[in-house]
C-alpha cells in the first residue's frame, strides 16, 4: 500500500458521476451516511501507480448554497476536510449550467480537475468544446471523457493524481465580476480576512456568501467574536447591491456568475449544427405526452411489479426447499444429537427461520425490484414519471418527485422510507413518511394474494389495492392540511434519455441490496427468534388469551389470527406462514370465513409498519415523528378493520 | 384610475425623452384625441410634468406605475382571479403579510419585486407568467416573484433575468412546464412557473 490520496467527485445530478465512480471502484465501495445527516456518502478505493486513491462521491448538486443538506455537506467537506483533489464532472451537453458549480468550486479554493463527460453526445449535437482553451482559461486540467464507455475515465484519475502529488500545478482562474459587484465583494472580503483570519473557507467565498445572504454562513459568522461587525457591513453592502440592480442580491450574484460563464462559453464552445431532434426527444414525445405518457407510465409500473412478483416467486420457490433441507433440518438434527437445551434450541431455530424467510420471502423480490429501479433511473425515466405525476402529487402536498418513494413502497417500505430524502424540505419528507408505510409492499402483497386473491377472487384483491390508493390519497390530503408550512413547487432538471449500462446499474442495485440485507435481515432473524422463544415458553398462549376478547369484539376474528397479527409487527411477510402454523392447516377456509379474510388482510395491510420499516423511519425522522406515524397507522388500521367488519356483516360478500 | 392613463404613463416611462403623441397613439393602437385626453388627465393629476422638449414622469406618476405593475403581477399569480376573491382582496389591510401568506413572497422578495418593477423599462403588460406561453413559444426572463429561497434556486438553475427560455412542453392538468434554458431542460411545477415572468417573443 503506497501513499493514500483523497479525491472527491463533485458535479451536478445526472452528469454521470456515479458512472465514473462505479467504473473506477466497481463493487469495492462503501455506502453510508454523513455523520448526523440523511445525505448519502459513497466511498471506494482505487489503486493507481502505487497510490491508494480513496474516492469519495459527493452528493450531486447544482450549486453550493445553503439550499439543501447535500450542498451543505459538499461544501463543508471540500473546505474543512480538504481533499487532495476534487474532480468536477461536467456535462458537455449542458456546459453553461454545469460551469456554475465549477465556478463555485474554484471560489471555494478546491484543487480542481475538470472531467468533461458526454463528449460523444455533445459531438452528435454539433457542440464542440476547445478542451485546451478551457483548461487554460480555468487554469486547471480538463480531461475529455465518455464515462459510460470508460473513455477518459482513467486519464481523469491520472490527472487528478498528478495534481495531488504536485506533478501538475494548478493555477485556478481568479474570478472577477462586473465592477459594481466586484467592488462590494472586495470591500467585504477585506473585512472578512481581517476579522476572521482562521476560517477554513476563503475570505472571498465568505464575502460572496454573505452578500448572497446564505443563512448558514451568516449563522457561523455570527458565532465569531467580531462577527457582528462583518454581518452589519454585509447587510449594508447587500442592500446597496439590491438598490443598484433591483433583484435580490442572490439573484444578482447568480446572474453575475452566469455572465462570466457566458464569456467563457463564448470562447471555448462552438455549436456547429442546427439543433437536432435526438432519439431522446422522440421518445419524450411519447413518454411525456399528456395522454400516452400516462399509458406508458401505467405500463412501466405494471411491468415492474409483474417482473418483481414473477422473479421473486421463482427465486423464492427455488431457494426454499434447499434452505429448509440443509439449514433447518440440518440444524434440528444437529441439536438433537448435541442434546441442546430447549430455549437455546428455540433461539437457534428462530434465527435460522428468520434467515430462511428473509432469503425466500424478501430478498428474491428486492433483487429484481432494485435492478428494475436503477435501470429506469439510469435510463432517465424517473424525472418523466415525476413530471407526469406532479399535478396529482401536489394534492398531497408534495411535488412530482414524491411519486418515486411511493412506487418504491410497493417493493419494500424500507428503501422507500430511506428514499424520502430526495425531497427538499422537511415538510415533504414528513408527509411521505406518513404515506409510504401505508403502501402494500411485496410481503403484504403475498398476504393479499394468498388469502383474498386465492379464496375470494382476484377482483376483490384488486379492489383492496384501489381502496388502499384512495386511502393513501385521503391521508395525504389530511396531513397536508394539518402540517404547518407551505408546499414547495417542482424545480427539476429533465436529463435526456440515455442507454443504461448494466455494469453501472447492477452495481448500484448491488449496493442497495447489500444495505437492505444489513438493515433488514438481522431484524428478521431476531424477530423470529423472539417468536420462537415465546412460543416454546408458553407466553404466546397467554398473549392469545389476553388479546382474543378485544380482537374478537373489534374485528370478529378467531384466535388463530392473534399470533400472526401480534408478530406481524416483527415479520409482516410471515403473517400467512404463522397463520398456517396457528391454524394447523394451509387450507385457510377451515379457520377463517371469507369476511374474516378480508378483515384480516386489511388489518395486515395497514395496522402497523413492520419492525424494519420502523427502524428506517427512526433513522430518518427521529423517535417523536416515528411514534406519530406509527400511531396514525394503528388508528387507521383499527378504524378500517372495524368498519370493514361492520360493513361486511350488513352486506356479506 | 382609467386604463388609458396608466398605459400612457407606462409609455412615458418606456419612451422617456423620445415620447410624442403620434408614437403613443400608434403604440396604444388608439386615436390621437384619446391620447391627448389621457395626457390632459395625467397632467392634471400631477403624474407627468412638462419639461424642456417633452414630458416626464413625476415621482407620483412613477409610484402610480409601480403600483399598477404590482397589481398586474399580483393578478397574474392567481389560478382563477374570481370575482369574490377580488372583492375580498379589496379589503386586505396588510398587503405585506398577504403577499407572504397567499403567495409565499417574503418581505425581501417583495422588496426585490417592487424594485425590479420600478426599474423595468417596458410596459408590464408585455410580460406574462411562463404558464401563459404555449409549447415552443420563447420568452426572456424578466421577473422572479417569490421568497429568497425560490428566486435564488431559479437563478442558480440558470433562470436569471435576461436569459432566453423556450417552453418545450406543458404538462396535463396544470402540470409542470418544461423549459429549455442554457442548453438544458428544466421542469417547473405550475405554481413555480407562474412566478417566472417573461417578456414574450411573439
Amino acid at each position: 500500500m503506497g501513499k493514500v490520496l483523497r479525491i472527491a467527485l463533485a458535479g451536478n445530478a445526472n452528469v454521470g458521476k456515479s458512472t465514473f465512480f462505479n467504473q473506477l471502484t466497481g463493487l469495492a465501495q462503501h455506502v453510508g451516511n454523513w455523520p448526523g445527516k440523511t445525505v448519502e456518502k459513497a466511498e471506494g478505493t482505487v489503486r493507481l501507480d502505487g497510490y491508494t486513491v480513496k474516492l469519495l462521491d459527493l452528493p450531486g448538486t447544482y450549486s453550493l448554497s445553503a439550499y439543501s443538506e447535500e450542498e451543505l455537506v459538499a461544501r463543508e467537506y471540500i473546505a474543512v476536510e480538504r481533499p487532495d483533489v476534487v474532480i468536477d464532472i461536467v456535462d458537455a451537453t449542458a456546459f453553461e449550467r454545469n460551469l456554475y458549480l465549477t465556478i463555485h468550486l474554484i471560489e471555494l479554493g478546491a484543487p480542481l480537475v475538470v472531467a468533461l463527460n458526454f463528449m460523444d453526445e455533445a459531438a452528435k449535437k454539433g457542440i464542440e468544446i476547445d478542451v485546451k482553451k478551457l483548461s487554460k482559461l480555468l487554469g486547471v486540467p480538463v480531461v475529455p471523457m465518455v464515462a459510460a464507455s470508460g473513455k477518459g475515465v482513467k486519464e481523469a484519475l491520472v490527472e487528478a493524481v498528478k495534481v495531488a502529488t504536485g506533478e501538475v500545478k494548478v493555477k485556478p482562474l481568479k474570478i472577477e465580476y462586473g465592477k459594481e459587484v466586484e467592488d462590494l465583494v472586495k470591500r467585504l472580503e477585506h473585512e472578512v480576512s481581517e476579522k476572521l483570519p482562521k476560517s477554513p473557507y476563503p475570505a472571498r467565498w465568505i464575502a460572496l456568501k454573505l452578500l448572497e445572504k446564505d443563512e448558514e454562513v451568516q449563522r457561523s459568522v455570527a458565532k465569531e467574536s467580531q462577527g457582528e461587525a462583518i454581518l452589519t457591513l454585509a447587510s449594508l453592502l447587500a442592500e446597496e447591491l439590491e438598490r443598484l440592480h433591483g433583484e435580490s442580491s442572490s439573484v444578482v450574484i447568480a446572474a453575475e456568475r452566469y455572465s462570466l460563464i457566458g464569456r467563457i462559453t463564448k470562447e471555448v464552445q462552438t455549436i456547429k449544427a442546427q439543433p437536432i431532434i435526438t432519439f431522446s426527444d422522440k421518445l419524450d414525445v411519447l413518454t411525456s405526452h399528456r395522454v400516452y405518457g400516462y399509458l406508458v407510465l401505467i405500463g412501466v409500473l405494471a411491468g415492474v411489479l409483474t417482473l418483481v412478483l414473477t422473479v421473486g416467486n421463482y427465486l423464492g420457490s427455488l431457494l426454499e426447499p434447499i434452505l429448509n433441507l440443509y439449514l433447518i433440518t440440518g440444524l434440528e438434527a444437529l441439536m438433537v444429537e448435541a442434546a441442546v437445551l430447549s430455549p437455546v434450541k428455540s433461539i437457534v431455530l428462530g434465527l435460522a427461520n428468520g434467515f430462511t424467510a428473509g432469503l425466500v420471502l424478501v430478498i428474491p423480490y428486492i433483487v429484481p425490484f432494485y435492478i428494475a429501479l436503477y435501470l429506469l433511473e439510469d435510463a432517465g425515466y424517473l424525472p418523466r414519471a415525476a413530471f407526469l405525476m406532479d399535478s396529482l402529487m401536489h394534492k398531497l402536498g408534495v411535488h412530482g418527485k414524491g411519486f418515486i418513494p411511493l412506487i418504491l413502497g410497493y417493493g419494500c417500505n424500507v428503501p422507500a422510507c430511506i428514499s424520502c430524502k430526495i425531497m427538499e424540505t422537511e415538510r415533504e419528507r414528513f408527509i411521505l413518511g406518513f404515506l409510504v408505510p401505508l403502501i402494500p409492499c411485496a410481503a403484504r402483497t403475498i398476504v393479499i394474494l394468498t388469502l383474498v386473491g386465492k379464496y375470494i377472487g382476484i377482483h376483490i384483491a384488486l379492489l383492496l389495492y384501489l381502496f388502499n390508493l384512495a386511502l393513501v390519497f385521503a391521508v395525504g390530503r389530511m396531513v397536508n392540511r394539518l402540517l404547518p408550512g407551505e408546499p414547495v413547487g417542482l424545480i427539476m432538471e429533465v436529463p435526456p434519455y440515455r442507454a443504461p449500462k448494466p455494469k453501472v446499474f447492477l452495481a448500484k442495485a448491488a449496493v442497495r441490496i447489500k444495505e437492505f440485507i444489513l438493515i433488514a435481515l438481522p431484524l428478521l432473524m431476531v424477530g423470529s427468534a423472539v417468536v420462537e422463544l415465546l412460543a416454546t415458553s408458553g407466553w404466546l398462549t397467554v398473549a392469545e388469551q389476553l388479546l382474543h376478547p378485544p380482537i374478537k369484539a373489534l374485528f370478529n376474528l378467531p384466535k388463530e389470527t392473534i399470533i400472526p397479527l401480534v408478530f406481524g409487527v416483527l415479520r409482516k411477510e410471515l403473517a400467512v406462514a404463522m397463520l398456517a402454523e396457528a391454524a394447523g392447516t394451509m387450507n385457510f377456509i377451515e379457520v377463517l370465513t371469507l369476511k374474516q379474510m378480508v378483515v384480516f388482510t386489511l388489518l395486515t395491510m395497514l395496522y402497523v409498519p413492520c419492525v424494519a420499516t420502523i427502524a428506517a423511519l427512526l433513522h430518518g425522522y427521529g423517535a417523536r415523528r416515528t411514534a406519530l406515524i406509527v400511531a396514525t397507522n394503528l388508528a387507521l388500521g383499527t378504524t378500517v378493520g372495524v368498519a370493514a367488519n361492520l360493513l361486511l356483516t350488513v352486506k356479506p360478500l | 384610475m382609467r386604463k388609458e392613463v396608466v398605459e400612457l404613463l407606462e409609455l412615458v416611462k418606456e419612451l422617456g425623452p423620445s415620447f410624442n403623441l403620434k408614437e403613443a397613439a400608434r403604440r396604444l393602437n388608439v386615436g390621437d384625441e384619446l391620447v391627448e385626453e389621457a395626457l390632459r388627465e395625467a397632467l392634471s393629476q400631477g403624474f407627468v410634468e412638462k419639461v424642456e422638449g417633452g414630458i416626464k414622469l413625476t415621482e407620483k406618476g412613477l409610484r402610480e406605475v409601480a403600483s399598477h405593475r404590482e397589481d398586474y403581477v399580483h393578478g397574474r399569480l392567481h389560478v382563477l382571479p374570481t370575482f369574490l376573491r377580488r372583492v375580498f382582496e379589496g379589503k386586505i389591510a396588510d398587503w405585506r403579510s398577504h403577499w407572504h401568506q397567499a403567495h409565499q413572497v417574503d418581505g425581501e422578495g417583495l422588496e426585490a419585486l417592487r424594485r425590479s418593477l420600478r426599474n423595468m423599462d417596458f410596459r408590464v403588460e408585455d410580460t406574462v407568467p411562463l404558464t401563459a406561453l404555449r409549447e415552443n413559444d420563447k420568452g426572456m426572463v424578466v421577473l422572479l416573484v417569490g421568497g429568497r429561497g425560490l428566486t435564488r434556486r431559479l437563478a442558480e438553475m440558470g433562470l436569471t433575468p435576461g436569459v432566453e427560455v423556450k417552453v418545450a412542453r406543458r404538462g396535463a392538468f396544470r402540470g409542470p412546464i418544461e423549459v429549455e434554458v442554457r442548453g438544458t431542460k428544466l421542469a417547473l411545477g405550475y405554481g413555480v412557473a407562474q412566478r417566472v415572468f417573461v417578456k414574450w417573443a411573439r
